[in-house]
Order: C-alpha cells, then structure tokens, then sequence
C-alpha cells in the first residue's frame, strides 16, 4: 500500500509547482518588469511589488496563496481604472500596464503548469513591448538575458534536476543553439509594410521646437544627447560648413518669439492625416523635374533617433521617397508619424537647387510682416541700411558685416533683455547666440523690405572616420535666417558665423568655451573626454558600434534585405532562396542535433569495452570463444589454461578492464588505467594476430 | 482496430526495446501551439510597428520550437525499455507493480510512463545505468494479466512538444485469485482429520533433509556437512526434519457453482498453509500437485488456481 501512495504523490507533484521553479518564477518577474519601469503606472508598479512580495512569502512559506475571487476581483477592477485612463497616458502604456498588471496577478494565483505557461508567454510579449521603447545593443543584449531567464523557468518546469546551474546551462544551450536559425530568418523573412496604424506612446518630445525664442534653443545647447546620423552614400563627404540640417521654418514673429505660420501648420497636418498619395504626386513631379535638370545631387541615408516629433533632417532642397515621409511646400521633409524608435531614411538633396523662385504673393507678404511698434531702434538702423544700401544683396552683405565690425560676441548665458528684444539686443547688450543673430538679421531684413524668415535645424556633425558617418547631437542645434530674393529664391544666410567664423569652420566643440557649455549640466560630458585620446578612441569605437548596430539590425529594412541577399546569392530567384533555406535548415538542425547528442555512440565510455572485446574476438578465432555470460575472471582462467603464451598478458588486460568496470576509480587513475588497458589491449591483439600468421606459416 | 494493428507492425513486441526514428512520434502540445500563436502576434506586433528586434525576437522563438523538436526527440531517442521476470504476489483486486528496466544512451529526463488507462509514473532521469520502474495495472482480475502497450511519453525539455512512442515489452504476468478467509474444513486425502492446522506440519527429526545451517558449537559432529566443508563453504550442520501426520489437500469440485469464490477460498487457504509451514498439496479440475512445501510450491499452486478455467484477458483498450 506504501507504494500506491508514493504514486499518488507523484501524480499531484506532476500538477504543483516545485521550488525551483518558483525560485525562477521569482527571478523572472523582476527582470521581465524593471526594464519597463519608464511605462509603469504608479499604482500598477505598486501592485507589482506587494505581488513580488507576497509571492515571495509564499515561497519562503509565510503567507498562503491569496483567494482567488480576490485577484480576479483585482485583475477586473484594474482593467477597469486602465481604461478609464487610456486617454490620458496613450493606448500603448495602458496596454503595456494592462500586461504587467495580469502578469503579476496571475503570477501571485499561479498553482499549476498551465499557469506557468501563461505568465512564461506573457513574460515574452512584456519583453517584446519592451524592444518598443529600448532598442539600443546595450539594452537589447539585457533584454536577450531576460528572454533567457523566461526561459529557464520553462526548462525547470521540465526536468527536476534541482539545480540552478544545470536549468541555466541547457536554457542557454537552447537559447544559443536557436540563433542560428533565428538570424537566417532575420535574412530571408520579408518585410512588410505596417498592416494598421498602430498606438504610438506620446513620449516626451524631445529635440527641436516649433518656436523659437530667446530663450529656447540653449537647453539643447546643454544636452549631448545624438539627434541622428548621416551617412553619405557617394562617398563625397560635404565640409561641415554646409552642413545646415533644415527641420523647421518659422515664418511668424509676434515680437517675443518665432513660430511657425498657419498655412505651414495646416500643411504638416494634412500630410499627416493624409495616406492619400496627393503630396507623393507633387513629390513625383518635382523629382521629375529635377532630374530632367541633371543637378548636381547628394546620396545619404539619416538614422533619427526617437524623438516623438515628425520633423525630419535634410540638406538644401531635400527629397525621399520614402512612404512614410511627405515633402511640405517650404522643402522640408515631414514624417507621417512621430518618430517613437530609430527611423532610417534614404534622402537626395540638390544643394544647387533654386528654392521657391516664384513666391506667391501670399506667402511673400507673410515673410515681411512685422509686430506694430516694436523694436523702434532696430527699425531705425534698418532704414539706414536702406538708404545706403538701395540694392537686396548689397544690403544684406552690409548687415552680414555689421555682425563682424561690431563688439558682438557669443555667449549661452546672454543679459536679460526687455520687451524691445531686437533693440535691446542688437544696440545695447551685443552679446547672445544664434537666436539673437538669427532673429535680429531676420527682423531687419523684413524691416527693409526683404522677405526674411528664421529656420532651425542642426548644423555641423562629427563625423567618425572609422564607421564612415556623421553624428548630429543636441547641441548641435542651430538657427538661421533665409531670405528670398528674385531670381535666386530662398538663400540661407547665418549672421552667426560672422561673429565667430571658428564655430562654423571647425564644428562646435573648437567654439565652446566648456566653462559656458552643456558642461555644466553634465560633469562627464562629451567634451571631458575630448581631453583624453584614448578615450576619445574608445567613445568613437562603441559609436561606430552603435551606429553598425543601427544599420544593420535596426534599419534591416527590405532594401538592406535585398542587397544582403543579392550579395550571398547573386541574383534572388525564388529557387535560390528556397535552396539557401533548406541548405541552411539541414545544416543547421544537424549541428544542433549533433551537440544535442543525438548521434553520439557514446564511444568515449565504450572504447574500454571495445579494447577489451577485440580481444576476446580475435581468441574466439582461435577457437576460443568467451560464453555467453561467462564473466571476464573466468574467461582469463580459461585463456591461461588454452593460451600459456599470453596468459600473462591478457591476466593484465582483465585486471585493467574489470577495474575500469567494476571499480569506484579517481579521475587520475581512470585516465592511467584507460591509457595502460588501451595499450595493452593493442599489444596483445598484434600478437595474437601474429602467432596465427606464424601458425598458418607452419600449417602451410 | 488498424491504429493497433498499424502500430503492432511498426513497434512489434519484443521483451526489449530501443526507440529509434521508427518508433517515436512527437506532435505540439497545447502549449506548443500558444507559443506559435505568441510568434504570429509579435510578427504582426513587430510589422506594424516597423521593430527589428520584435521581429527578431519571434523568429527566436520560431527557431527555439525548432530546437525543441530536435531536443525532444533527442531524449526519447536511444531509450532502452525492456522488461524482466516479475516475483511480484499480485492477487486479484490490488494493483498490479510491474517492473520496467530502462537505461538511455543519451541522458533522458522526465520519461512520463503508463499502461493505457492505468497510472503513469514519472522518471525524472534515465541514464545508461539502467533503473527499474514499477508501473501500475490498477484493476487486475484473475488469470493471465497482458497489460499491453506501455506509452512512453516526455515534454522535455519546454514542454512545447510531446514525444511519445507504445512499446510492447510482452509482458504478462499471472494474478492470483484474491484471498478470501474462511473456515472451510480442509481435506486430508484420502481420510479426513479432525485437527486440520496441526496436519501437514513438520517437526525436527532425522527423516527428511531440510537444509544446512550454520553450525553452533556443540552440535553432533555426525550432522556436519563434511562435504560442503571440503569445498570450502565453512563449517555448516544438515538438518532433518519429519513430517507430522498426513499432508493436506486442497480441493476443488470441478462442478461447483460459485467457482470464483471457491478459488478465492482456496487462494487464502494455500497462503495460510504456506506461511505455517505446513504441507499441502492440490487437486483442482484433473490436475493434482503433489503435498510439497516451500515458495515455489506455493507460486505452482497459485499459479493453477489462477489459470483454472480462465480465458486469457486482454487488455480492455487493445
């Protein structure tokens, strides 16, 4: 009866969970859960927590599992509150919060397997939701760790074998022997386009503003953070003084700040909304032109870092044919959705390109209007200019040149400045940066009669030699002023670098002073390592990384596709790829299965058997077979008794295999025996093989 | 049935078998196919929101499963199952243990085995030491017990795919009517007596050799077995015993009505007479064993009582 009871705890324990797994469970719900913490509501990560803590009391055997009517009751009343707020913090989050607020009630509930099951799958599309929001290689690495961890939960589902290394070792084991395949995929599986629009997380905006004032653009001046990454495809590399990234034009001025006119909001807004292909056709048509014109022209992809903003980066007149882009009528690139993840795109930019050499009236009289009775001085000395200067482009030269041969000078802290900016400026504090020149520049330019307007970008990039590509961080972020004129249209003009050329000539860094920079809000800035090469070296290496990691794994899109496949195969036909994945799949389910073990013969603890039966069978030739059954210590006897010749040795071989057999042995001993068997076991086979030569010899 | 008749070509019986390719079957679980599902949503998950690393993740664990194909078979494959000569008692009613040797190439982990419709037991890890389980029958009746196929089964190492195989050790193994006490008056053949539990029973003596013990100091030096000395065996005493009275006879009416119950009778009675020692013989239908004594004697008439007029039952689910 004993033993039918022992059955019927068998049975049970197949159902409950062991302590291994629970200790595992525990692991990986914290791993799953930190790395989403920037998502998590307040009061979802506190249930989180009491529900890691009771679980934890549970394991260590303090509490008992809570009822179940009081987590479903929970579960319900939670969904309930989520979406209650989902218009509040963005479909994603509630969906994200959703999950990990079912993960953790379902984990503190969890009594069987199947339970296991679910919160493991869950655990699985936490980690994928997680890829949405961190997609670095450093986070990613963390993020595959996790995935492991998720599964060594399954694996000590699976085998009892209650030890911590063993469930770790054959998880990574599984996880590692699946990349193969899982790259191979990556390879070939085709990409496809977006199948709906899908909830983006409004994400903190970061970067560029949509107005500009005196006060704005010097927090990005403080941060070092990457805004993106250019590469030049025709491997003609532009100086850095051309560099001038448009995102944003800003056409109206209210006397305190910048923004962008009505008709260009109306714009982005459109071609956001829109999928209809109405801008792609303009687009079409002004590619069409340009190309008939046989421009000189400029290849280059840009990787924009996440930024929740639509803005996109581009040179001069821009163009791309991208779908998710549109071109706006002022030559800016515009994307359709925000950029919450890295997005790559392919742009060809005409830098001789006239832009806008028609402007409608409209347009033309938006780019002169100027607030009522503000800045009375500024407008005074434009005057002046146009007395003395009656021609556009000889004016604007003049007050291009007023910059340099006034005591202006450039400074990230400027004075305070009254309601007059412009006057108080430009006559009394002559000290400020971009915005201050930009806006000043733009002001009298309209003031005399000239369209004007301010644009903000980037300008510059540091560009890294060895990676080939050019980084474009925060603080890179600059205005500046374009004018039209008739006959050449838009012309760009940057009143900043008349007050210190170095800035334009030798990138940013040569201009900083650090006492006035971004330093200040970051001790271990960019610039402290400037200091040292070596670590200059070093930051360069892992951005170059950074930057291979983006283009090859994040921006695998199909084109990259295309050419990696076009590169392996040749040319892509459906039976060269077929016969590249079969090829593949074969070679790589037999690796696997080979390192699983499945066609080990198990010969290394087999050859002392073999050592010692190609003996025996070599004497059952010689009429001596050993019986079935019949034990080696016998069969020795028998041998000694037929065979007095080799009685000794093979006295010896019996004594090696029966230790070897039969006897607890040191590993050091073993290892002597096997060698001094194996040798002995080849002696005598010579031997034996050469007394029947000699037998056959004398019979003959 | 042409599953069985398919499988019983494909696996035939053997008293030991290794599962190869030709024997092993291995489909999805449940769970196997949530985690496609799993796939197929961050598929879509990641092509709607333009992710790499999503996509890259599902195709990890489109090519985890993959692996998991290869490690489930792996664990099943080069399994030896054989089955040995059971000593086990079993009577009617109880369940019915019988022993399974296994030993594995590779190391096997949790090996899930059963007779169809009876309990499984679980083996947490087979190696090629071979190990004994002992599977359960739980219903057993009189006669010759033929469990069948057993199912070996195994979700090792993930649980996404089950492995499975039915092999047919040949095995079957005998079950004794199921005791039932009674006070039936046992037969001294040919004359009755009337102290039936003295009957049958030995005391020392000098008639009949019983066997050799080990010997005490002071024993007669005639009863040293000088032989067994010589050999080498130590120093050990024969002993004699004789019998007291006339053996006992169980017997059975080949034309009694409830033949069931009689057996069971009969079974108990054997048992009893058994462990006192005493000795007894049988005449059941035209069969007669003669009066012996001893383990096997006992097995001999047990064994005839549970074959007696028994058809071979097969196992239900075959």
């Amino acid at each position: 009866m004993s033993k039918h009871k022992l059955k019927k705890n068998h049975s049970t324990s197949e159902f409950s969970l062991s302590r291994h797994t629970l200790m595992w469970l525990l692991i990986t719900n914290v791993a799953i859960i930190t790395p989403l913490y920037q998502q998590i509501t307040l009061w979802s990560l506190a249930i989180c927590i009491i529900c890691i803590i009771w679980r934890l009391g549970i394991y260590v055997g303090k509490v008992a599992r809570p009822p179940r009517w009081l987590v479903t009751s929970l579960g319900i009343a939670s969904a309930i509150t989520l979406t209650m707020v989902v218009n509040q913090i963005g479909a994603l989050i509630a969906l994200i919060n959703l999950l990990i607020l079912g993960y953790a009630l379902k984990y503190i509930e969890m009594r069987n397997r199947r339970d296991v099951h679910i919160v493991v799958l869950v655990g699985y599309f936490l980690i994928a939701l997680t890829f949405i929001q961190q997609q670095a290689l450093w986070s990613t690495l963390h993020l595959m760790l996790v995935t492991l961890i998720n599964t060594c939960v399954l694996v000590s589902l699976y085998n009892d074998e209650d030890r911590f290394q063993f469930t770790a070792k054959l998880a990574s084991k599984i996880i590692l022997q699946s990349f193969p395949l899982a790259i191979l995929l990556f390879l070939v599986i085709p990409r496809l386009p977006p199948l709906w629009m899908v909830p983006t997380q409004g994400g903190a905006k970061t970067g560029l503003s949509n107005t500009v004032s005196f006060a704005n653009i010097t927090e990005l001046t403080r941060s070092a953070e990457l805004a993106f990454r250019a590469t030049f495809t025709d491997g003609h590399l532009p100086e850095n003084r051309d560099l001038y990234w448009r995102a944003i034009v800003m056409e109206d001025y209210d006397g305190q700040q910048w923004s962008q006119s009505r008709s260009i909001l109306a714009s982005e807004r459109s071609a956001s909304l829109s999928q209809s292909s109405a801008q792609n056709l303009r687009l079409v048509d002004f590619k069409a032109g340009l190309a008939s014109i046989k421009q000189p022209s400029l290849s280059y992809s840009i990787i924009a870092e996440p930024s929740s903003q639509q803005w996109l980066f581009g040179l001069d007149v821009a163009t791309s044919v991208d779908r998710g882009i549109v071109m706006l009528a002022d030559h800016r690139l515009y994307a359709r959705q925000a950029i919450e993840q890295q997005k790559m795109y392919k742009l060809v930019s005409y830098p001789a390109q006239k832009m806008e050499p028609v402007l409608p009236a409209a347009i033309h009289a938006i780019n002169l209007v100027l607030p009522k009775d503000s800045n009375p001085k500024t407008i005074a000395l434009a005057d002046q200019f146009k007395q003395k200067y009656p021609q556009d482009q000889e004016r604007l030269d003049a007050m291009m040149r007023y910059f340099t041969e006034q005591p202006y000078y450039y400074t990230l802290r400027p004075p305070a400045v009254g309601r007059e900016q412009i006057d108080d400026f430009l006559l009394n504090n002559k000290a400020g940066f971009c915005v201050h020149y930009a806006s000043a520049f733009a002001f009298m330019a309209r003031a005399t009669g000239i369209p004007a307007r301010i644009v903000s970008g980037y300008q510059g990039g540091e560009y890294n030699a060895a990676a080939g590509y050019y980084s474009i961080y925060q603080y890179m972020a600059h205005a500046w002023v374009e004018v039209w004129l008739p006959n050449k249209g838009w012309t760009r003009y940057d009143p900043t670098t008349m007050i210190a050329p170095d800035r334009i000539e030798q990138g940013f860094d040569a201009f900083f002073d650090p006492s006035e920079s971004y330093l200040l809000d970051s001790p271990f800035g960019y610039l402290g390592h400037r200091t040292g090469e070596l670590f200059n070296q070093l930051r360069l290496k892992f951005a170059g990384i950074d930057y291979l990691w983006s283009v090859w794994v994040l921006g695998f899109d199909s084109d990259k596709q295309q050419d990696v496949l076009q590169d392996m195969l040749g040319e892509v036909t459906q039976t060269r790829l077929a016969l590249l994945i079969l090829i593949s799949l074969t070679v790589i389910g037999l690796a696997i299965a080979y390192s699983a073990g499945l066609f080990k013969l198990s010969r290394a603890k087999d050859k002392h058997v073999h050592a010692y039966l190609s003996v025996c069978h070599l004497l059952a030739k010689r009429a001596l077979p050993r019986l079935p059954h019949e034990g080696p210590e016998h069969y020795n006897q028998r041998v000694a008794l037929s065979f007095p010749t080799i009685a000794l040795s093979f006295d010896k071989l019996t004594r090696y295999y029966v230790a070897i057999q039969y006897q607890p042995l040191s590993k050091a001993a073993l290892k002597r025996i096997s060698r001094l068997l194996i040798n002995q076991s080849r002696w005598l086979r010579i031997n034996i093989i050469k007394q029947r030569l000699a037998l056959n010899k004398t019979n003959t | 049935m042409r599953f069985s008749r398919w499988l019983s070509r494909r696996i035939p019986a053997a008293y030991k078998v290794t599962l190869s390719h030709k024997s092993i079957f291995i489909l999805p679980t449940g769970f196997g196919f949530s985690w496609l599902l799993l796939i197929v949503l961050l598929f879509i998950f990641g092509t709607n929101y333009q992710n790499n690393l999503v996509m890259g993740l599902s195709f990890l664990l489109v090519s985890v499963f993959n692996t998991c194909i290869i490690y489930s078979y792996r664990n099943l494959a080069g399994l030896t199952l054989s089955s040995t000569v059971s000593q086990s008692n079993t009577f009617a009613g109880q369940p019915c243990y019988i022993p399974i040797l296994l030993s594995s190439v590779n190391n096997a982990f949790e090996i899930k085995l059963n007779f169809h419709g009876h309990g499984s037991e679980v083996v947490k890890k087979v190696t090629d030491d071979t190990s004994v389980s002992n599977l359960c029958v739980d219903r057993t009746q009189r006669g010759t017990l033929t469990p069948g196929r057993i199912k070996v089964e195994s979700r090792f190492p993930l649980g996404l795919c089950r492995v499975w195989s039915h092999v047919d050790l040949d095995i079957t193994q005998v079950i004794y009517p199921k005791p039932i006490k009674n006070q039936h008056q046992l037969s001294c053949h040919p004359q009755s007596s009337n102290n039936s539990s003295e009957l049958g029973k030995f005391v020392a003596g000098v008639d009949e050799f019983k066997g050799l013990k080990q010997y005490v100091r002071g024993e007669p030096l005639k009863q040293i077995a000088w032989k067994q000395w010589a050999q080498g065996r130590g120093m050990l005493t024969k002993e004699f015993q004789q019998p007291q009275g006339a053996p006992l006879w169980l017997m059975l009416e080949s034309d009694s009505r409830d033949l069931e119950l009689n057996l069971s009778y009969l079974s108990w009675q054997a048992q009893q007479l058994s462990q006192k020692q005493q000795i007894f013989g049988l005449s059941i239908g035209t069969t007669i064993i003669e009066p012996a004594l001893g383990e096997q004697h006992r097995v001999n008439v047990q064994t005839h009582l549970a074959l007696y007029k028994c058809q071979d039952q097969a196992n239900p689910n075959e």
